[in-house]
């Protein structure tokens, strides 16, 4: 007589307290008298401020109007988002004249599309993607934004650009159609597949050459109307001065940690003595000092441009943030590292470059992607200098003669607009982070 | 002595970058001309006076001063580059050489005119501060204010002529500052003080967008004597001149009844002949300045006289404020105000 069961007891359904909703709620909101008397008043809480924003921001606001007695007209205490909207233009792209501003919106599509197939997989030589990028892409966006006329060295370089983007979009086709990079391509495409490296590499040299000829010619013939930066202005202004800062401060102080760290004595002293004093500086002092004191110094009728005053200084000023971020990323490598790398006969560079910089960047993602979020978040403070950034234009929404005094909307839909942004780029941070660690879980 | 050459050279770079500043714009025309627009600074956005209007141009009657000197020296309005500068920079960037011309609100006073570097030229709108109360608290009269608690912006004059107020009369005024005019409006608004003080344009420009402006009410009396001014560089004779004949063209154009509208067959018809010379029909006014001979009348045709911008920013239009000129100091001396050209001749 056996007593074993040759089938499998089935599987009884978990108690009903750990699957419905009403079990989740004893459990978590009221385990206890106490503990239901907070969640009492929390919801309490909750309600109060959800049904308050709601109706000053929603049910009660109005979305259109003419001017700010139109919105009292419709209700005295709801929010009055049409002042916002009517000055949308202003908030986005600043002063930028109106008929212009696909050029701003153009040119904010090529850098996505340019960069987007770093993102994509299967795509070959990304390494390519990036440099050009950082070569071409501040030339051409720069030419796009303030137009007028080309100079020999803008020429070579938007045709660059061109050709550069053209190439890399044909790239991301041949890498996900047929499997291979856009020089393979070519190479069969010509049925040079067997032939040498030499003459291989001068096939591509020559459709290189022969495209760039197309493209220079093509674009002498066209050129943009020229918008001062003074026009430039809105979110426009803050995304190009927070992104020309981050592109430059980053390697900067990258160079500046190392400096530091050097065992060069001249080298260690200015690094050392321009990240202290340009960090023990507030930003505000650095901007002012770079916007009225720069111009006394320089000869006259000598006015340098107030932008790229303020880019300078945001640049510097950042640079030694991410210095000490940087750094901080070294010393958490151990020596054995940087020992090993010299015993396989690495130089100075190629240790840094190959081995210590890639670990240090990693562990220190968060922190500098904090610093970005900073800055970009600083930049606000060229407002006060009276340049029309996102803020600055926001804040003269309420000096508009239709929209007097109309100052808590624009400030509030101004703070959406940096918590998308901000957050959106901490989000991204926490991907990369799990994303580039997925080899060593501690 | 190695330290001693350095100092030497400091010094003597010092003294060169200084001398630079102080003697170098004696032809600012020169340089306008040549440069090919006008930079004329503002400030940060001041309703009726200069602002950015949603599609981003700026207006207001300071501006309307920019582009009459853009129009009198280009015959052209639109060559007119306007700077917004902070209020700590604002002279700086005068004396540098960074702006040519300086409109925005500022009040001439005699330690601004001696010491600053600048000269001040006819004042373009006459304030004075005063007290904006609630209706429902009673008060009529400013020396009832004794132990109120007053808002007002730091910063500024304003805050000093309060403190001096209320130390005259010994009326134990509290002062509540703010740095935005915003925020100290919703705070007298939602009871966290009795009374707002301000120049008085800007008090009935914000009583205006008041929720029911009805309820408050701006007091009779006026604590200061604001006259603001437009101001250049110091010892620029021509280019002062250039701009205070613009000014004072704005003026004498209302004066004489000559509007944007009508200044082309005024130029034809008139039989005046005060307004055919200031509209170069006859004589040559604009060459003492410089100036070629239609400067006036590129003047009133691209900006208007000074009424019409006054209606346009400051009165009933619909950019303007809500301020009314009439018995106000920006009235024509005609109409018992201060607004007053000498002759133009």
């Amino acid at each position: 007589m056996t007593i074993v069961r040759a089938q499998k007891t089935p599987d009884r359904t978990p108690p009903l307290s750990e699957t419905s909703i009403l079990g989740w709620m004893q459990k978590n909101l009221f385990s206890s008298f106490f503990n239901s008397i907070l969640t009492i008043i929390t919801l309490y809480i909750v309600y109060i401020t959800v049904s308050g924003i709601y109706i000053w921001g929603i049910a009660d606001a109005t979305f259109v109007a003419e001017n700010r007695r139109e919105c009292y007209n419709n209700s005295l205490t709801g929010a009055c988002w049409a002042g916002v909207i009517d000055w949308f233009d202003n908030i986005f792209y600043g002063r930028y004249p109106r008929e212009e501003i696909w050029r701003v919106n153009f040119g904010g599509l090529l850098l996505v599309l340019w960069m987007a197939p770093l993102w994509i997989s299967k795509v070959k030589g990304k390494i390519f993607i990036g440099i050009s990028v950082i070569l071409f892409y501040p030339f051409l966006a720069g030419y796009l934004f303030s137009g007028g006329e080309k100079g020999l060295f803008m020429q070579v370089m938007v045709s660059g650009a061109i050709i550069a983007f053209i190439a890399n979009m044909l790239n991301v086709l041949t890498s996900r159609i047929k499997g291979q990079s856009l020089s393979k391509f070519l190479i069969s495409l010509f049925r040079q597949s067997n032939a040498s490296d030499k003459s291989q590499r001068n096939l591509i040299l020559g459709v290189l050459v022969i495209s760039f000829a197309a493209v220079f010619f093509w674009q002498t013939g066209w050129s943009l109307e020229g918008v001062v930066w003074t026009k430039w202005g809105g979110m426009f202004l803050t995304l190009v001065i927070s992104g020309v800062g981050i592109a430059a401060s980053m390697p900067l102080g990258v160079f500046l940690a190392l400096g530091r760290q050097s065992k060069l004595p001249v080298v260690k002293v200015l690094s050392t003595s321009f990240i202290e004093v340009f960090r023990s500086v507030p930003l505000i002092t650095v901007l002012f000092m770079a916007t009225t004191m720069f111009p006394l110094f320089m000869p006259e009728g000598f006015v340098l441009n107030k932008l790229v005053q303020v880019i300078l200084a945001i640049i510097l000023f950042n640079a030694c943030y991410m210095a000490e971020n940087v750094r901080a990323g070294l010393q958490a490598i151990p020596k054995g590292q940087s020992e090993g790398a010299h015993t396989i006969g690495l130089s100075y560079w190629g240790t840094m470059g190959l081995i210590i910089m890639p670990q240090a960047l990693k562990h220190m993602i968060p922190n500098i992607v904090g610093n970005f979020i900073g800055l970009l978040k600083n930049t606000t403070l060229v407002s006060i200098i009276g340049l029309f950034d996102i803020l600055g234009m926001l804040r003269s929404i309420s000096k508009d003669a239709p929209w007097i005094g109309l100052h808590k909307e624009p400030l509030i839909f101004g703070a959406i607009i940096f918590f998308i942004v901000c957050f959106s780029m901490s989000k991204y941070s926490r991907h990369l982070e799990v994303k580039l660690s997925a080899g060593n879980k501690h | 002595m190695k330290l001693r050459t350095k100092i030497t050279t400091l010094v003597g770079l010092a003294a060169l970058a200084s001398m630079g500043v102080s003697g170098a714009f004696a032809q600012t025309l020169e340089i306008v001309k040549e440069r090919g627009h006008l930079r004329c600074q503002v400030g940060a956005p001041t309703p009726g006076f200069y602002n950015l209007d949603s599609d981003g141009n700026w207006y207001g009657i300071d501006v309307a001063i920019c582009q009459a000197v853009a129009s009198a020296v280009f015959g052209d309005k639109s060559k007119l580059e306007i700077q917004s500068v902070t209020t700590q920079q604002r002279f700086t960037a005068l004396a540098n050489g960074d702006s040519d011309l300086l409109s925005r609100t500022a009040t001439w006073t005699l330690s601004r005119d001696t010491r600053l570097g600048l000269d001040f030229m006819p004042p373009n709108f006459y304030d004075g501060q005063g007290f904006t109360v609630r209706k429902d608290s009673g008060i009529t009269n400013a020396m009832q204010l004794k132990g109120a608690k007053v808002c007002v912006t730091t910063g500024t004059s304003t805050e000093l002529n309060l403190t001096d107020f209320s130390r005259e009369n010994d009326l134990g005024i509290s002062n509540v500052t703010f740095d935005d005019f915003n925020v100290r409006d919703d705070t007298y608004l939602n009871g966290g003080c009795d009374a707002v003080t301000a120049d008085k344009s800007a008090l009935a420009g914000n009583l205006a967008a008041f929720p029911v402006p009805a309820d408050h009410m701006i007091l009779p009396i006026t604590l200061s004597k604001e006259p603001l001014a437009p101001a250049v560089r110091q010892n620029d004779s021509q280019w002062a001149n250039i701009v205070r004949w613009s000014v004072f063209a704005l003026i004498n154009a209302e004066e004489l009844g000559i509007t944007q509208a009508n200044v082309d067959e005024m130029r034809a018809n008139s039989k005046n002949p005060s307004v055919l010379r200031i509209l170069g029909a006859e004589g040559e006014l604009g060459e003492g300045l410089g100036l070629d001979k239609d400067w006036a009348y590129n003047i009133i045709k691209n900006v208007g006289n000074y009424g019409e911008n006054y209606d346009r920013f400051i009165g009933d239009g619909p950019q303007g404020i809500g301020i009314a000129r009439e018995g106000s100091l920006n009235a024509l001396w005609t109409n018992g105000g201060l607004m007053y050209s000498p002759p133009m001749r």
